[in-house]
């Protein structure tokens, strides 16, 4: 009961780091390594906003995840517009980004174990005697709902749609008015709002750490590897494969492994079946 | 509606469009004929702007060097240098070669994503216009793209464009690979189309007998450059166009 209820618990969690990398990577083919530290970012700007200038918690979150949104939104706009359609720049670009970040707010001071952000509900509930605490609940709830209104945007919004076609063939979105370059900082924008909704949410489980942006990172990584890259429904089920995974190897091995288990998933998929559970695009292209 | 002066398009040193020179009055069906590597799709990336795009691309990834040289106007208006969304917004659509309708959406969903430019009540109506014109596409409606037949997708592009509100439609071979009879039903269509909705249309063929009858106008190219314009009568009455491009002699 143990594993079925963390193993829900984490694989959602695991979704909700992934969901803004596979969103970004689907409709702009940019893989945003700058993920984990813009992650970290919003981590610290909401206890920057909450701790130091008093504001309201609600408040600051709101605060913290459209200053990532727009941080997100500016580094495509300067930066990776740039190197769009050279794969290996793109790479190199975005993870120096991210690397100047992480390791710029290491030397600003923030390091050690005294960043915490406080959990939304205090307490805890019993649920068959496994006793869950109020805000690992929540974060089920947060990231169901936030799966929910994504498919909810990309369906029926205009906006939504328009990313949706630009995913699956940028020039004939072209052909249809749809900016691409507009829509790529767009993207890109709404996948660092992710990442920092994602933190907003997970940190309060734990410390703000640096380590925290390279850590989510990988997982994210692998979590949209194994799913088939660019597929947010393979990205979601493929978080929960590595949740229950992580957490099976947790009760029987021990905590230690958690990592490797991410680690581990990326090699096995990579030997055999290298698009990933769902990327059917990319599968197609291999065959031919 | 539509005037282009000179137009030269260089592949590194391949010239691909030589001084074409094309106008397209409004409310008129223009043709443009020619054989394989003619110029044609060329020509309507040209026109619509998604040279601009390809030549972006290519300059990223360091592949071939394009250049594009010549003028050309759009009601008047100078838009050489418009980016293509700029060019959909101004009201001319390219139907693309090969269709490239989004293979993971349904039929319903290709059509919303068309009409991004469309405000919600131009959109609804567009919407049931073009179930009118192709009644099969409302049977498929829930389909995925990628699983319809060649007509069908052909069927869903022209609506997919029609959606985004488009004065002048350019058609790049929208009878390719398809059956007559399909063929027929698409020409209809288009007569249809031009006439009920007002929309100037440009259509490039490789073959033009299926699609002369309602042609007003045409210009033929041959190894990039336009070689031969006139009406359909001019095009009929020349014993070399009618042998190379009609199949009578």
């Amino acid at each position: 009961m143990d594993i079925l209820i963390y193993g829900v618990i984490n694989s959602i969690a695991l979704a909700l780091m992934a969901l803004g990398f596979a969103l970004v990577y689907g409709i702009s083919r940019v893989p945003n390594f700058a993920h984990g530290a813009l992650y970290v970012v919003s981590g610290f700007v909401t206890w920057a906003l909450l701790r130091a200038a008093g504001l309201h918690y609600f408040l600051s979150i709101c605060i913290s995840m459209s200053l990532t949104a727009i941080l997100g939104g500016l580094i495509y706009q300067f930066v990776l517009i740039r190197v769009r359609g050279m794969p290996i720049s793109e790479i190199i670009a975005s993870y120096a980004i991210g690397l100047a970040i992480l390791e710029g707010l290491r030397w600003g001071g923030f390091k050690g174990m005294t960043y915490t952000l406080p959990v939304f509900i205090d307490g805890s509930i019993s649920i068959v005697g496994t006793p869950v605490d109020f805000h690992r609940l929540l974060v089920v709830l947060a990231g169901a709902a936030v799966v929910f209104l994504l498919w909810l945007f990309t369906r029926f919004t205009r906006t939504g749609l328009a990313l949706r076609g630009m995913a699956q063939d940028e020039r004939a979105a072209l052909m249809l008015g749809i900016d691409s370059d507009f829509m790529a900082v767009v993207a890109m924008a709404l996948g660092s709002m992710l990442a920092a909704l994602a933190a907003v949410i997970l940190l309060p489980l734990g410390n703000i750490v640096v380590e925290a942006g390279y850590n989510v990172l990988i997982l994210a990584i692998s979590v949209c590897i194994v799913g088939g890259l660019g597929s947010w429904m393979g990205a979601v089920l493929a978080a929960f494969l590595i949740g229950f995974a992580q957490i099976i190897t947790v009760v029987y091995l021990g905590p230690h492994f958690q990592m490797v288990v991410a680690l581990l998933a990326i090699i096995i998929t990579l030997i055999i079946k290298p698009s990933g559970l769902f990327g059917r695009q990319k599968e197609l292209e291999e065959r031919v | 509606m539509l005037e282009a002066c000179g137009l030269m398009v260089f592949y590194e040193n391949m010239l691909a469009l030589n001084n074409v020179s094309i106008t397209c009055k409004k409310d008129q069906i223009v043709g443009v004929f020619g054989a394989n590597s003619a110029g044609k799709s060329t020509l309507m990336y040209t026109l619509s702007g998604i040279i601009e795009d390809i030549k972006k691309k290519e300059e990223m990834s360091g592949g071939e060097r394009i250049t594009v040289q010549g003028s050309i106007y759009y009601k008047g208006d100078d838009i050489t240098e418009l980016k293509p969304s700029k060019r959909a917004r101004k009201g001319m659509v390219l139907c693309p070669e090969r269709r490239r309708i989004f293979k993971e959406s349904s039929v319903i969903e290709n059509l919303k994503i068309g009409g991004y430019l469309a405000s919600k009540s131009q959109a609804s109506a567009t919407l049931d216009y073009v179930f009118k014109v192709f009644p099969a596409l409302a049977r498929l409606k829930n389909r995925v793209g990628g699983f319809l037949s060649g007509g069908e997708q052909q069927m869903l592009a022209i609506g997919r464009a029609l959606m985004a509100q488009p004065q002048l439609l350019l058609m790049d071979e929208p009878l390719l690979g398809l059956s007559p009879l399909m063929q027929a039903v698409l020409i209809r269509a288009t007569k249809e189309i031009s006439e009920e909705r007002g929309i100037t249309i440009l259509v490039t063929e490789q073959y033009a007998r299926p699609v002369l009858p309602i042609v007003d106008y045409a210009f033929i190219l041959e190894n990039g450059a336009a070689v031969m314009e006139g009406t359909r009568d001019d095009l009929l009455k020349n014993p070399d166009v009618r042998s190379a491009y009609f199949g009578v002699s």
